[in-house]
């Protein structure tokens, strides 16, 4: 026992009896019950494990803080009408909304905001962090910090390319189905079947077995394998508004196919093909950086978030963490996109139960 | 009874339709390449005579349609021709590995499935408190990182700083099965998180659904105690849920095993599909693709059959 500890048990019970005072059920819950795992992980692990729950507290809290002030700061910003959205989403999706602005800039002003270039050795391999290296050098001696800022740009620029490949040629499919119909409707149905009943990550590694792994090729093998969830959901959503009236009368009225998407269809079925981007775009994320993981994705010296954990792993036996960060930089971003679709997906079906 | 073995019957048959389809995927994938397999694996700098003699020892002079045959029909019986690189029978070295793939899944199965479906409805009791949004960013943060972030993180708190488990997990034949165990427990728990948070949240969805329906309403109103609801009213009619649920995760678990193996170094099939993709292995990476796609199809099919026989509706038709 010593102060730290005493310290940790008072500000817990106090905040729980406060947070009780005042009728805040859901606080108090939260913090007691918070209480009772520290009393057995404090049991079980000691101090460290304390400590542990101590700075992750203290990081969900700094995001909160963030989140609440992006999220305060976009309302302000923004004309009315997307402010008072902005106003009411839940902190998780301002922390979403604040991490992918961050990954923006740094993907969109790589070259200025890194210090070194990608390819650029400057010290010897594994050196530690010091003045100029932020989080120390890689395997070959490049700063790892200039290659983190650098991955946002290759990185999320692939997996984004092939999302939009994937979207478009969906949706594209999905539209014609819907409004064409028959034989062409039902080939495409039993297509996107097939490729569906492949898992996504085994097919991607038999094509990229044959056509070799090049940037072109694996834009087009990604998009081609995800975009049948794009035409599933485009087919679906378009299905349900190819039968109303309003389609109807344009028909009657002579409007050809091509009007008929871009004028009636689409935009009665933007809201859920915007959360179906979002999702997509982090299966997408997560198989490219699957690939670069296993060496057959973007090739070197490009830094890229997932053969830049390859390349790191051997300092996991050292009980280094640099090899976790790039990891962690995909994880983040996936989250808070998943953060933002959540809240666009509550906010379009009306999932509010 | 009749309508529901028609419906499996009619199922069952679409899922080899497409198994069928797949294995010409699969097959004729290879026939896209540039020039030959024979060209392929002996680079630019192969003498012609030395090509001639591989499509001599491959077959290839055949058509297509011919040998594609013959692949199929070694494929059902497990014989996959001879791997291109170390010349020896494709099965031999498959086995062992398949073996200790299903081996790693069942594991994580085991542990995941009580866990994720327990959560699951307690999060759907509880919905919309305090726990349940805690349970929720937790399981979306698991599901949104990539399996190798969770591995490696396991490993440098489980392995490396603590101890308790090994790092690698490589077997050795004579180990006992608690040392089996306790060497594949890291792997196992990467999948098991992962599968957890899907399945917690395909569970939770598929219960808030039911309690919505008009009976539970009605059972609620007419004085039923909660426990009661929900252990008359809305679990017999959750089976077929949580069975697709439990399903569509098992087959998750399968592509999910490629990225674990890599990570911990464990001798299953997933790691030897990602060797031949590098060292382009054709008949090795035909055999682990098409026993990859047919477990995912097989169990898409379970589930599907599983939830057609837990319908109360299709059991006891009017």
């Amino acid at each position: 026992m010593n102060y730290f500890v005493i310290g940790y048990y008072a500000m817990l019970i106090g905040a729980s009896c406060l947070a009780a005072h005042f009728q805040k059920r859901e606080v108090f819950l939260l913090l007691f019950s918070l209480t009772l795992a520290s009393f057995v992980m404090g049991i079980v692990g000691g101090e460290p494990a304390l400590w542990t729950v101590t700075v992750a507290a203290g990081l969900i809290a700094l995001a909160a803080g963030t989140a609440f002030a992006f999220r305060e700061f976009l309302a302000i910003v923004l004309p009315r009408e997307a402010g008072k959205a902005i106003r009411t989403a839940p902190l998780t999706a301002g922390f979403g909304l604040f991490v992918i602005g961050t990954y923006a800039i740094a993907g969109i002003f790589a070259p200025i905001i890194a210090p070194y270039g990608e390819a650029e050795v400057i010290s010897d391999s594994f050196a530690a962090a010091d003045e100029n290296m932020l989080l120390g050098a890689d395997q070959l001696g490049r700063d790892m910090f200039s290659r983190l800022v650098y991955g946002a740009r290759n990185t999320v620029g692939l997996a984004l390319t092939a999302t939009l490949l994937a979207f478009f040629l969906g949706a594209a499919g999905g539209l014609i189905a819907a409004t064409k119909g028959g034989w062409f409707d039902q080939f495409m149905g039993r297509f996107a079947d097939v490729i569906m009943s492949i898992p996504s990550l085994i097919f991607a590694l038999l094509m990229l077995s044959i056509f070799g792994t090049n940037l072109v090729t694996l834009v087009l093998v990604v998009a081609v394998i995800y975009s049948p969830r794009v035409f599933r959901l485009t087919r679906a959503v378009a299905g349900n508004i190819v039968v109303m009236d309003y389609i109807e009368a344009a028909r009657l009225r002579g409007e050809g196919t091509w009007y008929l998407i871009r004028k009636e269809i689409l935009p009665n079925s933007m809201a859920p093909l915007i959360a179906e981007f979002g999702l997509e775009f982090c299966f997408v994320f997560l198989l490219v950086a699957g690939l670069s993981f296993l060496g057959l994705g973007i090739q070197p010296p490009t830094a890229d978030w997932g053969s830049m954990v390859r390349e790191n792993a051997t300092l996991i036996s050292f009980g280094e963490i640099t090899p976790l960060i790039p990891a962690a930089a995909i994880a983040l971003l996936t989250v808070a996109v998943n953060f933002v679709v959540d809240w666009m997906l509550w906010r379009s079906t009306g999932l509010k139960e | 009874m009749g309508d529901v073995y028609r419906i499996i019957a009619k199922r069952l048959g679409l899922g080899l339709v497409t198994l069928f389809v797949i294995s010409i995927i699969i097959f004729g994938a290879v026939e896209l390449l540039p020039g030959d397999i024979a060209q392929a694996v002996l680079g630019q700098g192969a003498t012609e005579e030395n090509v001639k003699a591989m499509r001599e020892q491959l077959g290839l002079d055949r058509p297509a349609p011919v040998r594609y045959l013959e692949w199929l029909k070694g494929a059902v019986v497990f014989d996959f021709g001879s791997s291109l690189v170390s010349q020896t029978p494709v099965a031999e070295t498959i086995g062992p590995r398949l073996y200790n793939t299903l081996f790693l899944a069942l594991y994580a199965a085991v542990i995941a499935v009580p866990v994720a479906i327990i959560l699951g409805v307690l999060v759907a009791l509880f919905r919309n408190s305090v726990f349940d949004r805690v349970a929720n960013v937790v399981a979306l943060t698991s599901i949104s990182s990539p399996e190798f972030f969770l591995g490696y993180i396991l490993i440098l708190y489980l392995a490396v700083i603590t101890g308790y488990f090994p790092a690698i997990a490589k077997l050795q034949p004579d180990m006992s099965l608690a040392d089996k165990l306790h060497r594949t427990f890291l792997p196992a728990l990467t999948m098991v998180l992962v599968v957890v948070a899907h399945m917690m949240r395909m569970t939770r969805a598929a219960i808030i659904n039911l309690l919505a329906s008009p009976y539970i309403e009605m059972a609620r109103l007419k004085g039923v105690p909660p426990w009661k609801v929900i252990v008359k009213h809305a679990l017999p009619n959750s089976w077929a849920p949580i069975i697709n649920v439990v399903a569509l995760n098992l087959a998750y678990l399968i592509t999910g095993v490629v990225l674990v193996e890599v990570v911990f170094v464990y001798p299953g099939i997933g790691q030897m599909l990602v060797d031949s993709v590098t060292k382009r292995d054709f008949p090795v990476v035909q055999a682990c693709c098409l026993i990859f796609a047919a477990t995912f199809i097989l169990l898409n099919l379970a589930a599907d059959v599983g939830a057609i026989l837990t319908n109360p509706r299709l059991r006891h038709p009017k």
